[in-house]
């Protein structure tokens, strides 16, 4: 599979084409359905992180790259914004009681949960990356 | 995405379709408080046709859900729950605190 890109402006208005191009993308990967539900989630994740913090609110871009290596479907999202430090996000208490729950750091936890893999970079000249992996699953074992 | 209320004698049923991320669930947000305005507190959602979920789509559940247990007052309970969604709600810690029910029928007799 040759790599898939899109380029979109940093609006949350964005995110349902991102979440469109993701799907078709894995799909045509072979990603089986409930693993591309899962990159569809992460990457959303990744993307609001982007327009929402590395942005917060200034105009620019956000390109969305995906491709496969190693039986790995990949998801790189890249942004020109603030960069981000995800070892600054406290992990969100998931055994906590609602009613005294800090809700915080949900996204960041999906982004890790739902996939095999991430990494963040941070370059002036390629700007802030987000790689997220999901193997493959053939149902070969 | 659309959201509908239907207004009960037990409760509101607010029905969800669609996609809810970081830009569609500040609407989520407005329903809950349009319930509450009116002194609505025992809500049902409707999950049936949802299709995405996101983390920011959940922070507007469990805002609604919070609020309208205040004071004992109300309780938000759910719906006819996709199974990716629950799959989501599972891994966020919700699923054991938030009461589910299979179908809207039996979510409104429980109130």
């Amino acid at each position: 599979m040759p790599p898939f890109e899109l380029c979109v402006r940093s609006d949350l208005s964005q995110l349902a084409k991102i979440s469109e191009f993701v799907t078709q993308s894995a799909r045509r990967a072979g990603v089986p359905e409930a693993d591309v539900f899962d990159i569809q989630m992460a990457t959303d994740e990744a993307c609001t992180n982007s327009i929402e913090h590395a942005y917060s609110g200034n105009m620019g871009e956000v390109r969305v790259c995906c491709w496969v290596e190693n039986r790995t479907f990949v998801v790189r999202v890249t942004d020109f914004g603030k960069q981000f430090d995800p070892t600054k996000v406290p992990m969100p208490d998931t055994e906590a009681p609602l009613e005294s729950r800090d809700i915080g750091g949900l996204g960041l936890f999906f982004m890790r949960e739902l996939t095999d893999g991430i990494e963040f970079h941070s370059d002036k000249e390629k700007g802030n990356q987000v790689i997220l992996r999901k193997r493959i699953q053939t149902g070969e074992g | 995405m659309t959201i509908e209320t239907t207004e009960l004698k037990r409760c509101n049923v607010i029905k969800l379709e669609g996609r809810f991320d970081s830009a569609t669930a500040p609407a989520l947000e407005e329903a809950f408080r349009e319930s509450m305005n009116g002194g609505v507190y025992r809500i049902v959602v409707d999950m049936s046709g949802v299709q995405f979920f996101s983390s920011a789509a959940i922070r507007a559940l469990l805002m609604g859900y919070k609020e309208c247990r205040r004071w004992n007052r109300g309780d938000v309970r759910l719906a006819a729950v996709p199974e990716r969604i629950t799959q989501v709600f599972d891994l966020a810690g919700i699923s054991s605190f938030i009461e589910t029910y299979p179908d809207t029928t039996k979510a409104v007799g429980s109130f």
